[in-house]
């Protein structure tokens, strides 16, 4: 009996003194909120692989003030309600100083009140660039907005394909109708006045009516900010059939990989923007090779941008070596020449971090990088 | 003029996607006097088990049309049984949320098995189609637009020179005489889910080919069919057919001359110009209650 007693006493101590030992090297939290579930899921899936990998990368490099990282991860349901909800579940704990946000702009914008009540970073992956022009100081965005993704379509149509009659076709979401006034913005900057410019709603079954138009316009280059492959796979294959195939620049969709999976061939030789591309730098190609060695898949953007929203957070609060909000701001605004996945990061004071996009084509189905432009000054 | 003759094509072509899942909802109705707002998600069904049989399975495409069809006349059976039958009693709201909710449980369980990646199906026929001065003719429209003559005629057929299609409709008109006559009403619904969701899934086997198989697949066309069958005459068969095929054809047009951005609004629009004007739609019936 008092052998018993000995020996759970002993237990005990052993058991408080991991406890404590356990404490020393508490991890720190960061919360994400990704969509684990609904229409985006796939897209939740490499957010949160590309920020796991990141994570553990940090990890194995000690961590960040001795500590190492731990993700706290909510579903946000590919919905904007479902993303409010998500942050204030993680809002809630107090032991999170920053956040890995959502990729959709619209999301970002329905969560941005919460986020500046909270006055807490959060590293967001919109391409609204609104996100980062309304006074919200705690907004970070790691991969390029439209404002730059608008000016390479412009630059590489007129200057490098030599073409000065265009057509706009656009998702009438807050995306597709933001990338189309920048766009034109700039071809008028250019002397370029747009021979269509056609809008259309997501999820349209059919788009003979967008077709015709362009066939009509006769021009000789199309420039496209569609926002869901299944559309965009559509509009191309009815493209091809009514024997529309003049040069075409599309915005990041036009080379997911759902979209070249649902469009095949339809989408031979189409040039694309791209924030992310395999072969655009050395650390996006080791972050690639790295990437299908864990997860048996190639990354795209999605687990690219959260990817390096993981490293540099860390190396902001390492930098600032505390873990006070307004710290990690000037830490993250002082990054300087960080080489990522997705460009260079450069932050300025609105929390922009890169300023430029890659230039990549659709040969047969592979996707081959042409150049990056970047307007970084 | 080529114009016109190609939207009118594909407009068509559309149209008969909504006529196909209308006919679903229409048979269901004048069985039970209940929407099925699951109707979609037959479709969504009928895709997904040719991604599964012929995709990952590699079974020949005869082959899988034939286990996906008999696979949903199992399910139409059972969706009776289980969504149905157990509240046949209760009045018609009930049996809809009944219906609704099991359209979120397919749409999820769904999800959970599959994932949420879009899926392709690649076309029934080797060449796309072909082209007649400036028309292109699709050939997977084509097929659809066959077999929706197909079905309204044998549904006609069916309905109108058969002793079961008599005893069916005798049913969806008035259960309780129905009865009277000795007509099994249990047995007569429950043929009738059985034979809506075999058309679901068909409509879904079509469909695959030119708007990719995903979860939410089902619901976008469903709710453009439940439209079309409101402006056919909610409950009149040839209504169905011919309120889907206006409505693509209204929508396309609608489109390209007017406004594309706006296309989805045509549809509604007219859908209500209908319930203000002609509430009982292009076929139906006006109904009086009776004292």
């Amino acid at each position: 009996m008092l052998n018993w007693m000995i020996s759970r006493i002993v237990l005990a101590a052993a058991l408080s003194m991991l406890a404590c030992f356990g404490r020393a090297a508490e991890p720190l939290k960061i919360g994400m909120a990704a969509p684990l579930t609904g229409p985006a899921a796939e897209v939740g899936r490499y957010q949160t692989q590309g920020a796991k990998l990141a994570a553990e990368e940090v990890n194995k490099a000690g961590g960040v003030l001795g500590r190492p990282i731990e993700l706290v991860i909510e579903d946000s349901q590919s919905t904007n309600p479902g993303s409010v909800l998500a942050f204030s579940k993680l809002a809630g704990d107090k032991d999170i100083p920053a956040f890995i946000g959502p990729t959709f702009s619209t999301q970002i914008h329905a969560t941005a009140p919460d986020i500046q009540r909270l006055g807490k970073p959060v590293m967001i992956g919109g391409t609204d660039p609104q996100l980062t022009h309304m006074g919200n100081p705690w907004l970070f965005r790691f991969r390029p907005n439209d404002t730059y993704s608008a000016r390479v379509i412009a630059d590489y149509g007129v200057k490098t394909l030599d073409k000065k009659k265009w057509a706009i076709v656009h998702s009438t979401d807050a995306f597709g109708t933001s990338g189309m006034k920048n766009l034109v913005e700039d071809l008028k900057g250019m002397g370029v006045e747009p021979a269509l410019v056609q809008g259309y709603t997501n999820n349209s079954q059919d788009f003979t009516p967008v077709v015709l138009a362009v066939k009509q316009s006769g021009a000789d280059v199309m420039a496209t900010y569609m926002t869901l492959p299944p559309d965009l796979a559509i509009f191309a294959r009815q493209l091809r059939q009514l024997g529309v195939n003049i040069a075409w620049v599309g915005s990041p969709t036009t080379v997911a990989t759902d979209s070249l999976k649902l469009a095949g061939p339809a989408l031979y030789g189409t040039y694309a923007v791209a924030d992310f591309a395999a072969d655009s730098s050395p650390a996006a190609k080791e972050f690639a090779t790295k990437y299908e060695a864990t997860y048996k898949s190639a990354p795209d953007y999605h687990g690219a941008w959260t990817y390096d929203a993981v490293h540099v957070l860390a190396l902001a609060i390492d930098n600032a070596k505390s873990l006070e909000p307004q710290k990690i701001r000037e830490a993250i605004l002082s990054v300087k020449d960080y080489p990522g996945v997705e460009g260079t990061y450069n932050f300025d004071q609105n929390g922009d971090g890169l300023r430029g996009y890659n230039v990549v084509k659709n040969d047969n189905g592979k996707i081959a990088f042409i150049k990056h432009i970047d307007f970084s000054e | 003029m080529g114009i016109a003759l190609q939207l009118l094509f594909t407009g068509l072509g559309i149209g008969s996607i909504y006529a196909l899942v209308a006919l679903g909802f229409v048979l269901i109705y004048r069985a039970t006097n209940v929407v099925n707002f699951a109707q979609g998600d037959f479709a969504m069904l009928g895709a997904f088990s040719m991604v599964v049989l012929c995709i990952d399975l590699e079974l020949p495409y005869w082959l899988g049309i034939l286990i996906t069809l008999v696979a949903m006349l199992v399910f139409g059976a059972l969706f009776n049984l289980a969504v149905y039958y157990p509240l046949r009693n209760r009045g018609f709201q009930p049996v809809i949320i009944s219906t609704i909710g099991a359209s979120i449980l397919l749409e999820n369980g769904v999800l959970a098995g599959y994932g949420p990646r879009p899926q392709t199906l690649p076309s029934f026929f080797s060449f796309q189609g072909f082209s007649v001065g400036p028309i292109f003719f699709d050939s997977q429209y084509l097929l659809i637009l066959g077999v929706t003559v197909v079905m309204v005629t044998l549904q006609y057929l069916f309905f109108e020179r058969t002793l079961l299609g008599k005893k069916m409709q005798a049913t969806s008109q008035d259960k309780e005489m129905a009865s009277l006559l000795g007509i099994p009403v249990a047995l007569m619904i429950m043929l009738t889910f059985i034979y809506s969701s075999a058309l679901g899934g068909l409509a879904g086997i079509l469909v695959a080919p030119i708007l990719f198989v995903s979860v939410g697949m089902g619901s976008s066309i469903a709710l453009k069919a439940f439209a079309a069958s409101i402006i056919g005459g909610f409950g009149d068969v040839t209504g169905a057919i011919v309120g889907g095929l206006a409505l693509g054809v209204v929508e396309t047009f609608g489109a390209a001359y007017i406004s594309v951005p706006y296309k989805d609004a045509f549809a509604f629009i007219v859908l209500v110009v209908f319930l203000l004007f002609r509430p009982q739609g292009l076929f139906g019936e006006k109904v009086a209650e009776k004292a």
